[in-house]
């Protein structure tokens, strides 16, 4: 396994912004929800103790007091849940010498009632301490004819379970709304993102129309946070461009630099056929092939991969009307036989070199008669590449030769300038592309070259 | 027929010249873009060999402001950019064909002797005019079987007539085809080339192939046909 594909593949950015939204929401949707939890409590229970305030009021009404000091219940309290046993709600008085319980008490063991102190009232909430209820307790004084005072403590019980069901009710109706929130705001920042990173998806599909060479640059305008990665990659494509014009510059004057020299020489060769002459014509012809071939073969490698269509047509008409130009003597009648829109995903410079020496070498040994014929590689694909035959209706090239011929080619070893050199830069062109080569008989009578290029 | 060199490199320039002179053609020769369109503009030249990597002005400049301005002759781009795209950029600027350095002094001679013929509308080498043939590629002249003698400058007149059939050729015409810029010209000595040639071509004064037309010039009766 490579170490490569160890690497853990970093979370798409949807997924983090996600996540984080979801992690963020819950947590704060917790704290709002326990906030308001605890407000209700408060809330709740201050309405408790008012209403427990009452029942002492309501205990204290029908409760009267002997002369003695002993408590008498006049009559039953106004609320029937201290008549109904195990209503929940339960009362109970303290007075010096006795004690009395409300009727609701009946067979609950309530927890023994303390004493305060007169004109004091407390309120405790419910915890084992005070055996499970809420209890309100309120002090008072009864006046007894003799001018003593009988303190007299009112106690009111309330079990918990009373509260439960408001609780339920509220927890229950809180959650829900916040987990409804919750969920709208994951959908809305779901949303939220997709509309957000639309420009991100917007400038990866713009770098990928550059790879297949639909757009030389990224055009368009993207929000201010994307500009100065818009124009760094657009740096990056000029700097490409520019160091690869630079090197192709500099070996154009290379070769053109050392080309002068060598047509000096060539030009002061004597014509006189000496072994010495020939010799040094043949030195001559092995530097102009190794410059042309090399030459070709780094222009070809320099090849970016960001290449734009090149109109198969438009470069075959320029061509042909060239090189009706130069053979105009000759009445070359030239064939140009393709599909309108075929395009030519590679080096402008590649295919007219390519197309050119092909129709060259057919100008030059077929008897006027050209033809050139193009399609598409992959009829479904038309980035895939293209398929170029060219037809001359000279002596053609016999069947044990064409074998040879391309061997010879590749080695590059041929002197004779025409069907070698051309042959020669049109198959480094065909390996760079890593496309195939055949010689056949032509139905126009001499030779047909079939050339494919792969730009895929 | 007069033929003006623009190539930047001295050594080159020199032996180009060496070539075309032998050849018998007359030579200018220049180094710089910009003197080399000012030749083409003011010199009568029947043919322009340019480099295309000049310094001053590059070579495609110089031939397409050269066809601005309606200069017909042809135009040989001699280059060491053998592309097909830089051969293409130059035909469609204005040349008339390519030669890709390094060059055969022979292919140099056989372009540019087909880049004349062809101006003139002849496509073959060999052309005929009554019991004349006349091999511009060999520069010989026969009648039937025999080989007419000519001097340099007697075929240089008689070649550039034969290249301008049923036209008028003034004497300062014909001297500043035949001779370079700076040569020492006497529209006398023209006459006496004539005068010679045809003797030559036509010794019995039965055909009178040339015409004088006093006061402007010659003609060329009966134009050549090719065979």
């Amino acid at each position: 396994m490579s170490i490569k594909a160890k690497q853990k593949k970093p979370f798409s950015l949807r997924f983090r912004l996600v996540v984080l939204a979801v992690l963020l929401l819950t947590i704060s949707l917790g704290l709002v929800g326990l906030a308001l939890d605890s407000a209700f409590h408060k809330s709740s229970e201050a309405g408790l103790q008012a209403r427990m305030e009452s029942f002492v009021y309501l205990v204290l009404a029908a409760t009267e007091v002997s002369d003695d000091g002993i408590l008498v219940s006049a009559e039953e309290p106004g609320d029937p849940l201290l008549n109904q046993p195990g209503s929940g709600i339960y009362a109970s008085l303290i007075g010096e010498r006795d004690r009395w319980t409300s009727a609701s008490s009946l067979g609950i063991n309530l927890p023994e009632p303390v004493q305060i102190q007169t004109g004091k009232t407390d309120f405790t909430t419910a915890s084992d301490e005070t055996g499970n209820y809420y209890t309100f307790r309120y002090g008072v004084s009864w006046e007894l004819p003799q001018g003593q005072m009988l303190p007299v403590t009112v106690t009111i019980f309330v079990d918990p379970q009373e509260l439960q069901p408001e609780f339920h009710a509220f927890r229950s109706g809180l959650w829900q709304s916040l987990a409804l929130v919750g969920l709208i705001l994951v959908l809305a920042q779901v949303i939220l993102l997709a509309l957000g990173l639309r420009p991100l998806r917007r400038i990866s599909e713009d770098i990928s129309g550059i790879e297949s060479g639909r757009l030389e640059r990224l055009e368009g305008s993207f929000p201010q946070e994307l500009e100065p990665l818009k124009r760094n990659v657009n740096h990056l494509l000029d700097t490409e461009q520019a160091n690869q014009s630079r090197y192709r510059n500099a070996l154009d004057s290379l070769a053109h630099s050392i080309k002068t020299p060598l047509s000096v020489i060539r030009s002061s060769l004597p014509s006189d056929g000496t072994p010495k002459t020939v010799a040094m014509e043949n030195a001559v012809a092995d530097m102009q092939h190794l410059i042309a071939t090399r030459l070709q073969r780094a222009a070809t490698s320099a090849r970016s991969s960001n290449a734009t269509a090149v109109d198969v047509k438009t470069q075959l008409e320029r061509l042909v009307a060239s090189l009706k130009r130069v053979y105009s003597q000759d009445l070359i009648n030239i064939d140009v036989m393709i599909e309108p829109e075929l395009a030519f995903y590679g080096e402008q410079r590649d295919f007219l070199e390519l197309a050119g020496n092909l129709l060259d070498n057919a100008c030059k040994y077929g008897e006027g008669q050209v033809r050139i014929s193009a399609q598409k590689l992959d009829s479904k694909d038309s980035r895939a590449g293209i398929r170029l035959q060219v037809d001359d209706n000279g002596p053609g090239i016999a069947g044990d030769e064409r074998e040879e011929l391309l061997q010879r080619g590749v080695r590059g070893d041929e002197r004779v300038e025409g069907h070698g050199l051309g042959l020669a830069i049109v198959l480094e062109i065909v390996s760079a592309y890593h496309g195939e080569i055949t010689i056949d008989q032509s139905e126009l009578g001499g030779a047909r070259l079939n050339v494919s290029l792969k730009t895929r | 027929m007069r033929i003006l060199v623009v190539e930047d490199d001295s050594g080159l320039q020199t032996s180009l010249a060496e070539i075309l002179r032998e050849a018998g053609y007359a030579v200018d020769v220049s180094g710089d873009g910009i003197e080399g369109l000012f030749f083409g503009q003011e010199y009568p030249l029947d043919l322009a060999i340019i480099d295309l990597g000049l310094p001053g002005l590059p070579g495609l400049d110089v031939i397409r402001k050269l066809r601005e301005q309606e200069r017909q002759f042809p135009i040989l781009i001699l280059t060491a950019r053998a592309d097909w795209q830089d051969k293409v950029e130059g035909l469609e600027a204005g040349a008339d064909d390519y030669l890709t350095k390094p060059f055969h002094p022979e292919e140099l001679k056989a372009r540019v002797g087909a880049l004349l013929r062809r101006s003139a509308g002849h496509a073959q080498p060999l052309i005929e005019l009554g019991p004349l043939k006349i091999d511009l590629v060999s520069q010989r002249v026969f009648k039937g079987e025999d080989e007419i003698e000519l001097t340099t400058y007697e075929y240089k007149v008689f070649e550039y007539l034969l290249m301008h059939p049923d036209k008028v050729v003034t004497k300062s015409v014909l001297s500043e085809h035949i001779y370079e810029e700076d040569a020492d010209r006497d529209s006398n000595v023209i006459e006496v080339f004539v005068g010679r040639l045809r003797r030559k071509i036509d010794p019995g004064g039965v055909m009178n192939p040339i015409e004088t037309l006093r006061g402007r010039g010659y003609r060329l009766k009966n134009p050549p046909r090719e065979t």
